[in-house]
């Protein structure tokens, strides 16, 4: 079978998983009974077959996985939305709409990557603003500075950053690679690449400290750090660099817990959210209660209790930050690992794309991208699940939230783009 | 530059399988923990949006029914304090009693009882509905039961000695239960029914222990009787006190009865004769009986009761023996117990495990379970319990019950009246009609009331006439 039609057969399971999600739910909302679960059902249908086709005309030679396990996981999302708000669902079907027209925007414009590697400073200068973008304009919602107001629409400028700054990386870390490489003198023993070409790696550090500082953003910057790290090391196959960034880290991090409180917090509510269970603890608490109640098995779509009386969320942000929490009570473990084990068959595939490409910036892109993507889920599950202290970030393609589903559908298209280069199968 | 990306590949694997494991951890093994958390009220929201089974008495009366309020449902009672003492309440905020609390999981629909028709509707998407349930108490039986007593402290238990079905149980006093369910109110009901000294929240009838006095001979009869120390012919002597390891024994208001036989010392309660006979029969042989009639057991009543007592014999010299023998000294029970023991009297020596719910049903009216009676103790033999039965009737008729008495009915029964220090004493009656084909037990007590004779004889009389329908 060839690649398209891999990829078209693969989509019949989102279908499926669409038009049974919105039948589920509408049973379990009988009461208001409407032609949406067919009308979803139809648009989804409509936008991943345009998008499908899109690839086919567009990069034919593309991997063929990743795009069903978007559809899967962004059709998911819009059930549980669906679920949760149909206000809110209905938007996030626009914002899909418009992700995929983004998709195949950059697939149709980025022909060729090396136009990437050489407005590398270009690239990494937007990505720059638009987090500056944040730090001056930006309004603070949950004790983060993240939004950005652009007349009716709030907008997310560190999800853009964040494909802006991984371009600018892998582009940078070509140039480097030779210099990093080759150490020319060394500081108590331990090799050191001259100074000049560590400045980068430093400065990046600083930012990302800075970015903890000023926009109170956990898991952007996190983000950014350790998308930098994976980089380095794919770059120079050198473990040295990443065990000085680890060191970096932890460095900054504990001077930051020790000097802003509201690290101090997350890090405290973490470590023990029983302590205040209806106030500071009050959100990872509720969630691990929805993921407590949700069991093996779950409570089935539209079961759980995840709605007040009142019409509000019983864990706030669920939508957005918290949808994993949603998941887990309504489809229990099953459906949660579900979740997990999607991301990590996007991963694998996005390091399978790095692994085959032919050239050296094709390969760093292809790398930083899927890590960065692998690391924001990995920080947000882990996060709603008590594994890590909660960075409110959103889970990728599922959560809602225009400025992520952009974002990740242009992470997609880069993707694929770099993987039409290889020509695997 | 495959290494390193093959590296980084294992790592998020790693950091995935860590999502996994942290995951179940919270998921399956830590789950019943966090459901118990206080914090955690999911459990209460949602069973306060089940439609919970509603409980009807065996006369087909609601005793418990469901008010909409927004997406939850609230209980109402709507026969308020009638039904508080073995009904119990559901309230948001103090928990469940009585029936609500031990029936819970057939009135929320968590019984596997509900199986196949719970699975089904669940496919089919309709509500969670609980199981109703249909008591085996008669409201009327109740309602007269309820009158009789009065505003006086006490119980009164009305069974079927054939089946252990429990017809009426009343206490006084007693609570509204809707008072615990209105968000409003219930904080100010709830402190206000725990600091009455008068403990309403107590069902008199199987909580309550309390000395039987005479009533208690029945049972020191019944061991003479089977054992064969005493015929109800046997003659003794009275010569209105006698003593027994010191302690001197009197009859009550001082009578003297002279010569006379066993079913006269059993209709006209002599004390100076029982103190003989259990003295005769000694410690053990009526602690044996009185074990055998359920004192010191766990109570068989599904709601729970207070465990009714007769001292070790080990410890009972002839005095503390002479005065249990009338029911006194250290000798408690509850009204239910002294119903249960004159219950193997009226069924051939078999008492019958008392229970509350007949049937439950789903909301099709389908009987998903029954209960069948079943025996719980056999203390005397059949003939035994027929002797007995004569000496009960001619209590009725000739002795300290006559109030008891009822036209065209032989009623069988003893009477009690256990003396307390400093105060009025208990009025017992437990008593059975009619006599050749016992329908219905019933045990009456009344506090600091007085004579049994004279005050608790006259309820038991209206609660079996209208249990049989007079």
């Amino acid at each position: 079978m060839s690649l398209r039609n891999r990829e078209l057969v693969f989509l019949i399971p989102a279908l499926v998983v669409t038009t049974l999600g919105f039948a589920l739910v509408y049973t379990q909302k009988s009461a208001e009974l409407t032609l949406t679960s067919l009308t979803y059902g139809a648009l989804f249908l409509a936008l991943f077959v345009i998008a499908h086709l899109g690839v086919r005309l567009l990069a034919s030679r593309a991997d063929c996985y990743l795009l069903p396990i978007t559809a899967l996981l962004s059709t998911m999302g819009l059930v549980v939305l669906y679920r949760l708000n149909e206000d809110l669902a209905l938007k996030q079907a626009m914002w899909l709409v418009a992700g995929l027209a983004a998709f195949l925007l950059v697939l149709a414009f980025v022909r060729n990557l090396n136009m990437l590697c050489k407005y590398r400073y270009v690239i990494g200068g937007l990505g720059l603003l638009l987090l500056l973008l944040t730090a001056v304009l930006g309004r603070e919602v949950n004790g983060a500075r993240l939004w950005v107001d652009l007349g009716p629409i709030g907008f997310q400028p560190g999800e853009l950053a964040k494909v802006f700054l991984v371009v600018f990386f892998a582009a940078y870390l070509v140039d480097m690679r030779e210099v990093l490489t080759v150490s020319t003198r060394r500081v108590l023993g331990v090799p050191l690449p001259p100074f000049r070409y560590l400045a980068p790696l430093l400065i990046i550090w600083g930012l990302s400290l800075a970015l903890m500082v000023f926009v109170k953003d956990l898991g952007t910057s996190l983000l950014f750090f350790g998308a930098l790290l994976a980089l380095l090391y794919v770059a120079t196959g050198r473990f040295f660099y990443v065990l000085v960034g680890l060191v970096l880290f932890v460095v900054g991090a504990t001077a930051l817990y020790f000097l802003f409180p509201h690290v101090q917090l997350r890090v405290d509510i973490w470590l023990d959210p029983w302590a205040d269970p209806s106030n500071r603890g009050y959100q990872i608490v509720q969630s691990l209660f929805a993921l407590a109640e949700g069991g093996l098995f779950g409570q089935g779509l539209g079961e759980g209790y995840l709605i007040l009386p009142s019409g509000r969320t019983i864990i706030p942000y669920l939508e957005t930050d918290f949808v994993f929490s949603a998941i887990g009570e309504e489809l229990g473990l099953v459906g949660a690992v579900g979740i997990i084990l999607l991301y990590l068959i996007f991963t694998y595939r996005g390091f399978r794309v790095a692994v085959s490409t032919r050239d050296d910036f094709s390969r760093l892109l292809a790398a930083g991208l899927t890590s960065i993507f692998a690391l924001q889920a990995f920080l947000i599950i882990g996060g709603v699940i008590k594994l890590i202290p909660l960075t409110g970030i959103t889970l990728p393609f599922v959560s809602y939230g225009g400025s992520s589903i952009l974002a990740n559908f242009i992470l997609l298209a880069l993707l694929l783009r770099t993987s039409a280069k290889t020509g695997e199968a | 530059m495959d290494k390193p990306i093959r590296r980084l590949f294992w790592l998020f694997v790693l950091l995935f399988v860590a999502l996994v494991v942290q995951l179940t951890y919270v998921q399956v093994f830590d789950a019943s923990d966090l459901k118990a958390k206080p914090t955690n009220t999911r459990a209460v929201e949602q069973e306060m949006k089940v439609e919970r089974g509603v409980i009807v008495s065996a006369d087909g009366v609601e005793l418990a029914v469901n008010r909409e309020e927004g997406q939850y449902y609230l209980r109402e009672y709507p026969q308020r304090g009638l039904t508080s003492p073995w009904l119990g309440y559901n309230s948001l905020r103090y928990g469940r009693a009585g029936a609500e609390r031990v029936y819970n999981e057939e009135l929320s629909g968590k019984s596997g009882l509900l199986g196949i028709t719970g699975y089904w509707d669940e496919l089919i998407g309709k509500t969670h509905r609980g199981a109703d349930l249909k008591l085996t108490v008669n409201v009327a039986l109740q309602k007269v039961a309820a009158e009789a007593l009065g505003e006086r402290k006490g119980a009164v238990v009305a069974l079927d000695p054939r089946t252990g079905a429990v017809l009426a149980m009343v206490s006084y006093p007693r609570y509204d239960p809707n008072g615990l369910i209105d968000p409003n109110t219930m904080g100010t009901v709830w402190s206000e029914i725990n600091s009455d000294p008068d403990a309403p929240l107590l069902n008199r009838a199987a909580q309550g222990r309390y000395p039987p006095g005479s009533v208690f001979k029945t049972i020191v009869a019944a061991a003479a009787l089977d054992t064969g120390v005493v015929t109800p012919d046997s003659r003794f002597v009275d010569t209105g006190s006698v003593t027994a390891g010191g302690f001197v024994v009197d009859n009550y208001g001082d009578s003297v009865y002279g010569e006379h036989d066993f079913t006269k010392a059993f209709a006209s309660s002599i004390n100076t004769t029982f103190a003989k006979v259990g003295v005769e029969l000694g410690a053990d042989v009526l602690a044996k009986y009185a074990a055998d009639f359920g004192f010191g057991k766990d109570s068989p009543w599904p709601l729970g009761g207070a465990t009714s007592v007769f001292p070790d014999a080990g410890g009972m010299d002839k005095a503390h023996t002479a005065q249990a023998s009338y029911g006194q000294g250290q000798v408690l029970a509850s009204p239910l117990q002294i119903a249960l023991a004159v219950a193997a009297v009226a069924n051939q020596g078999r008492i019958m495990k008392p229970y509350l719910v007949a049937q439950v049903l789903d909301y099709h009216k389908k009987v998903l379970d029954e209960t069948d009676p079943s025996v719980w103790l056999q203390p005397i033999s059949s003939r035994t319990a027929d002797t007995l039965k004569d000496l009960m009737v001619e209590a009725v008729a000739n002795g300290t019950g006559t109030r008891a008495a009822l036209s065209g009915v032989q009623v069988a029964g003893k009477t009690g009246t256990a003396e307390v220090a400093d105060d009025e004493p208990h009025a017992w009656f437990a008593g059975f009609a009619p006599a050749q084909d016992p329908q219905v037990v019933v045990a009456v007590l009344v506090e600091n009331a007085g004579a049994g004779g004279s005050v608790a004889a006259p309820i038991a009389r209206q609660v079996i006439s209208a249990a049989l329908g007079l």
